[in-house]
């Protein structure tokens, strides 16, 4: 009799990433999330232009490819 | 050559053939006196396996609760047994037999509860962080259901075990993969809690922040905050939950002064929140219409329908789709990225539905962990 209860999926590792954008010139840089970060939080400067970033995203993208 | 060539060809097949009666009327016979016992040990043995499935997340949800009050709450002593007391602790729903103004009861006791697990969580944690007592406010939250529907489910499973009840059983047995996925969710869900990332619930937050940046913040209800924004000539009340702490808010309440304390006269109302897609369809996919989007148990809904109606304010929906599983644990890509959308079709359903000089209450629902404003 086949069973009603689902065996645990092999779910694929799920990264964490920040996405800092900057308010000026929006240039976007990805870095993997770390504790403590949170939408709007001030980043890093601009590469870019210099300006003070802010974290616009934060996601979690699969470690395998989909499909 | 035999005289008689078929005799024993005969002789053969009579015997096959009774032989062959026998055993379907065995069967018969066996399936008519055992074959709902047989299912019913089939049954118990599938919920069984659910069940300590059920126990191992149940028993790692409330460890991590603890874990989380000791090391990053810093909870003086061993928190366990006020967690145990917490996670037992009943919520009485009001007597739904005679409904007129059932909606204020339910408010006013699930307005009590909030205020009891904020306080026992505040008196538990030795800091006064507001993000550390609102992850451990939610972190209880998830220990408790887990608890809950393992207890449920044993209680099913011992009272079917114990009448024999077929019909118990295999309702119970056709329940357990839904059962066994939501829970999972769940515990999914402490991961993402745990170190203060987004979940995908928090999309409508997302989205309404992005008009909040840089502009002034005043709390206008409980954990609930509002800004003005301009856009295109029309003046935004935007709402939303207080983050980045682990907060739904009160979006009914916040609207309601928006509207009778504030005296703002507004052409519409728009709220944003993710919905439950169904099998088969996009996450992240947007979906627009009428009406309060909003979950819960009820009472947010019904306020901000009331309201709505009562003082002739068009309602507009703006959703994300995606899974219960999608919806309590970290923000996928998909969802994040949805925000631009959002705030694309917003800025549309604006510009189609008001005029310049309109005054619109944007509303974006959810839990707000991480997505300040």
């Amino acid at each position: 009799m086949m069973s009603s209860v689902p065996a645990t999926d092999k779910k694929s590792k799920l990264l964490v990433y920040s996405i800092e954008e900057c308010p000026v010139c929006g240039q976007k840089t990805k870095r993997a999330f770390v504790v403590g970060d949170y939408i709007t939080k001030d980043g890093s400067k601009c590469t870019k232009c210099g300006n003070q970033t802010r974290v616009s995203l934060v996601y979690a993208e699969s470690s395998k490819p989909s499909g | 050559m035999p005289l008689f060539p078929n005799v024993a060809l005969q002789v053969s097949t009579d015997t096959g053939y009774l032989l062959y009666m026998i055993f379907f009327v065995g069967l018969f016979v066996f399936q008519f006196a055992f074959g709902t016992r047989l299912q019913v040990y089939f049954a118990l043995n599938d919920i069984g396996r659910g069940l300590s499935k059920l126990k191992v997340m149940k028993e790692k949800s409330r460890k991590e609760a603890i874990d989380y009050l000791v090391n990053v709450g810093k909870a003086p002593g061993d928190p366990a047994q006020r967690v145990d007391q917490f996670l037992d602790y009943v919520t009485i729903m009001p007597v739904n037999t005679d409904p007129q103004g059932i909606i204020n009861k339910i408010d006013h006791i699930v307005t009590t509860n909030n205020d009891r697990v904020r306080a026992e969580v505040t008196a538990l944690v030795a800091q006064n962080n507001p993000v550390t007592v609102s992850i451990s406010e939610n972190l209880l939250e998830v220990a408790t259901a887990l608890n809950m529907i393992h207890k449920v489910v044993r209680h099913y499973y011992i009272l079917g075990k114990k009448t024999n009840s077929y019909f118990t059983l295999i309702q119970l047995q056709m329940l357990m993969p839904m059962i066994i996925q939501e829970s999972d969710a769940l515990l999914n869900a402490v991961d993402s809690f745990k170190v203060g990332q987004p979940v995908g619930d928090g999309i409508g937050c997302v989205s309404v922040s992005k008009f909040m940046v840089g502009k002034e913040k005043r709390a206008i209800a409980k954990d609930t905050v509002m800004a003005i924004a301009e856009y295109k000539g029309r003046k935004l009340y935007v709402v939303k939950a207080d983050g980045p702490m682990a907060y739904v808010g009160q979006p009914g309440v916040a609207i309601k002064k928006v509207i009778e304390e504030m005296g703002v006269k507004p052409s519409a109302i728009i709220m944003i929140d993710a919905a439950l897609k169904l099998e088969g369809e996009k996450t992240g996919e947007i979906a627009e219409g009428v009406g309060a989007a909003i979950g819960g148990i009820g009472v947010e809904k019904f306020q901000i329908e009331e309201v709505a109606t009562r003082n002739k304010v068009p309602l507009y929906a703006i959703l994300v789709k995606e899974s219960i599983l999608e919806a309590i644990t970290v923000m996928r890509k998909e969802i994040a990225e949805a925000s631009e959308k959002v705030v694309q079709t917003l800025q549309r359903v604006i510009e189609e539905k008001t005029k310049e000089g309109d005054d619109v209450i944007v509303a974006g629902i959810g839990n707000t962990l991480g997505v300040a404003q």
